[in-house]
């Protein structure tokens, strides 16, 4: 953890960490008998599901719960359903949580997809693909994407997976890059890449934007006012403004699955043990954590914390069994000992938060909207839609206020407001 | 594999260990030198009306977080951070009953009824000195304070020879060496110039304060001094004497950069330091008072709120939704 120093006249400043000279091989965790899939759907009990405990699935099935849903996972082995839950996330959303048992006789060819030349068709099957594509939001008629940005810099501190990516696959992303550009028919392509970073040299065929190492300048909003001239409007979306961020992890395994017309479900990760010691890993999508610590012996006690992404703006997990997802780049595991306290003393106003927004929000006003629940004066007012969510202001901040906490907290509650009094004009019509 | 129980809670994961004790416990290191040097000059009693500050104004705080039910926050020390601002605005020689209603009405009415904590309006310390002045306008008066002193140089309080005596009343009685020295009579915790710049640069090293109030303070002393001396240079000191004496630089560096009743905005900052600066030397030159900074100060709180909406555009704001 980085610690105030001593003399602080400046604001603190972080740099990305660039990725190690010497690059480890990646320890490959091989596929465990149990394996976690969360599709983003509660279950109804009120409907006939498809999906049947019990029910014998094949590697690269297509696995939706109604026939009339949108969301689908797709299973890594070929084995049988042997549980069916529900999954809560941090904002209280339910997936459900799937377990499928590996069965090593059955027969484990992967399915072939039929894939076309366009983006639906790779909506179709490729969503859960390693490094999560944003197919959905491609696919969708409501966005009008002009410009594909694909991403080698990693978002948050610690993190090296994507730069890890990019450094070892250069062909496979220009094959991706290519492909994608075939389907989406968008001319536009990017590639973020950490400035001075050998990665460079792979990419001269496409744009490339050098990012500052200077943090938050990767996280979306950044990039498009740094490098394309964008300012992301309050409360909007990169894909609102026609900009479409890709990982290039996601690309690589784009390129490969058109390749092979079947999907891949190798994951590239990056465990940070307490120590602050990196593991490069190589695990299957829905590999249970506890699996892979197990590997490296990582000792995990109550009150630790395993954090999933970086200490920025990663999120913390309460179970052991949570799987390898598709857009998982990091884990990091805290000891009990370094975890901060946050407290519920009152802004006291000394102005930090305010000085290091790169958004130039008025955190210490916004946050007594926030504490009052005024969420609407808060959007309206004092910029609560502008965040970018860097979450600097609650590391700054001398009261330990959970700023960012309280900032999420405050979109995810405007948002429901605005969704029902949409609901309640449509209603009125 | 067991079920563990793990911590979970929201970004970000790491903290710079900074905290709202720690913040305070630096402005009493702060101030130490001034509070020694005052405890030098003025013995004993500087002594007792120093630590009674303290304590009571914690005593207080104490006593009505158990009456509202509340939490018991003296321990983030921000009642004693308070509390020696205030004792080190008294005068040596004053009674125990005016320190201990001083300290009511600072940390009571000026902090507590507000909400407590980051939500007073003005700087607490002030609410109780203004309370104070107001009342008992005489145990103000440093010159008969320190009557039965001895002291081996000019015992005048330099601000009330300025006004009674004029600029030529007080010609070659203060130089600035010996005022940043501390030789000159006022309150416990003022007259040690030097003492008081120390401590106010290691806050703002430290990050603890906002240099630009700070700097722009002196600038608008400096300003304001220097045009009324240039108008008349008979009638009207120079800026040194008014930066040197007084409250000025306690003003500058400990009470106008009290987080809570302060601008966090670059340009408020400047704005409300420079003109808290130009207040003060108004109130002096032309005003009833021989120093204006706790009036001004506490004007300039009043306005803070409306001086800090001037602020940058945050991202995505105010664009046109094409």
């Amino acid at each position: 953890m980085i610690k105030r120093s001593f003399f602080t006249l400046t604001k603190p400043g972080f740099s990305y960490d660039p990725i190690e000279p010497d690059l480890d091989k990646p320890e490959s965790i091989p596929v465990p008998d149990n394996l976690i899939l969360l599709l983003n759907e509660p279950v109804n009990h009120a409907k006939q599901s498809l999906i049947k405990k019990g029910a014998f699935v094949k590697k690269g099935e297509k696995l939706c719960l109604y026939s009339e849903s949108t969301e689908y996972v797709i299973s890594p082995v070929a084995g049988s359903i042997s549980d069916i839950d529900i999954f809560l996330d941090a904002l209280g959303n339910t997936s459900t949580y799937l377990v499928i048992k590996k069965d090593q006789n059955k027969n484990t060819d992967t399915i072939t997809y039929n894939l076309k030349n366009d983006i639906t068709s790779a909506d179709k099957y490729l969503r859960t693909l390693p490094g999560a594509p944003p197919f959905k939001s491609l696919a969708s008629k409501d966005n009008k994407i002009n410009t594909i940005v694909i991403t080698c810099t990693d978002t948050d501190l610690l993190e090296t997976t994507s730069q890890y990516v990019a450094s070892q696959f250069p062909t496979e992303i220009k094959q991706g890059a290519q492909i994608l550009k075939k389907l989406t028919r968008v001319s536009r392509v990017c590639v973020t890449i950490p400035k001075g970073s050998k990665i460079k040299a792979g990419f001269d065929t496409m744009q490339v934007l050098e990012t500052s190492i200077k943090y938050p300048s990767n996280l979306p909003a950044m990039i498009l006012k740094d490098h394309l001239n964008i300012i992301l409007p309050a409360g909007q979306t990169p894909e609102d403004v026609g900009v479409c961020f890709i990982s290039a992890e996601a690309v690589c395994s784009l390129g490969k699955a058109y390749g092979t017309k079947t999907a891949n479900f190798e994951k590239h990760l990056t465990i940070i043990g307490k120590n602050g010691k990196r593991h490069r890993v190589t695990a299957s999508i829905g590999t249970s954590l506890s699996k892979i610590f197990k590997v490296f012996n990582i000792q995990i006690n109550d009150d630790d914390r395993i954090i999933i992404g970086g200490p920025m703006h990663g999120s913390a997990t309460y179970t052991l069994h949570h799987p390898v997802q598709p857009d998982m780049n990091t884990i990091m595991i805290q000891d009990k000992a370094v975890i901060q306290q946050i407290s519920d003393s009152a802004c006291i106003n000394c102005g930090r938060c305010v000085q290091i927004c790169p958004a130039n929000i008025p955190v210490n006003i916004l946050v007594r909207y926030l504490e009052a629940d005024q969420y609407e004066d808060a959007a309206d007012k004092y910029d609560l839609e502008s965040c970018i969510e860097c979450g600097l202001c609650a590391y700054v901040c001398t009261a330990k206020i959970p700023l960012f906490q309280h900032i999420k907290l405050g979109k995810h509650e405007l948002a429901t407001l605005k969704a029902s009094s949409e609901e309640l004009e449509t209603a009125n019509e | 594999m067991n079920n563990y129980k793990l911590t979970v809670s929201h970004a970000p994961f790491w903290h710079d260990g900074d905290s709202i004790f720690k913040m305070n416990l630096n402005i009493l290191i702060a101030l130490l030198p001034a509070v020694i040097f005052g405890i030098i000059q003025f013995g004993a009693p500087a002594v007792g009306v120093l630590a009674l500050s303290l304590s009571s104004a914690m005593v207080w705080e104490f006593t009505m977080n158990i009456i509202s039910k509340d939490k018991i926050r003296i321990g983030d020390l921000d009642s004693a951070v308070i509390g020696l601002l205030f004792g080190m605005m008294l005068p040596a020689t004053s009674p125990w009953w005016l320190v201990i209603t001083g300290t009511f009405v600072a940390v009571v009415i000026g902090k507590i009824i507000f909400g407590g904590l980051g939500a007073n309006p003005f700087n607490p310390a002030l609410v109780g000195m203004a309370f104070l002045m107001l009342s008992w306008k005489t145990f103000f008066d440093f010159d008969s304070a320190y009557i039965n002193y001895d002291f081996n140089f000019t015992a005048l309080a330099p601000l009330a020879a300025l006004k009674f005596q004029g600029v030529s009343g007080i010609d070659g009685l203060f130089s600035a060496n010996g005022l940043l020295m501390g030789k000159q009579i006022g309150a416990i915790g003022s007259t040690f110039g030097l003492g008081l710049i120390i401590g106010g640069i290691y806050l703002i090293l430290r990050g603890y304060t906002r240099w630009e109030i700070t700097v722009s303070f002196i600038a608008g002393i400096i300003f304001a001094a220097w045009c009324f001396n240039l108008a008349d240079p008979e009638k009207y000191a120079g800026p040194m004497i008014h930066i040197l004496s007084g409250y000025t630089l306690l003003g500058a560096f400990f009470l106008s950069t009290e987080n809570s009743s302060s601008p966090v905005n670059t340009i408020p900052m400047l704005l409300y330091g420079f003109f808290i600066g130009v207040m003060i030397i108004l109130m002096r030159n032309i005003g009833a008072y021989a120093d204006g900074t706790v009036l001004a100060i506490l004007l300039f709180n009043l306005v803070n709120p409306l001086i800090d909406s001037i602020r940058p555009k945050a991202l995505g704001k105010g664009i046109d939704h094409a």
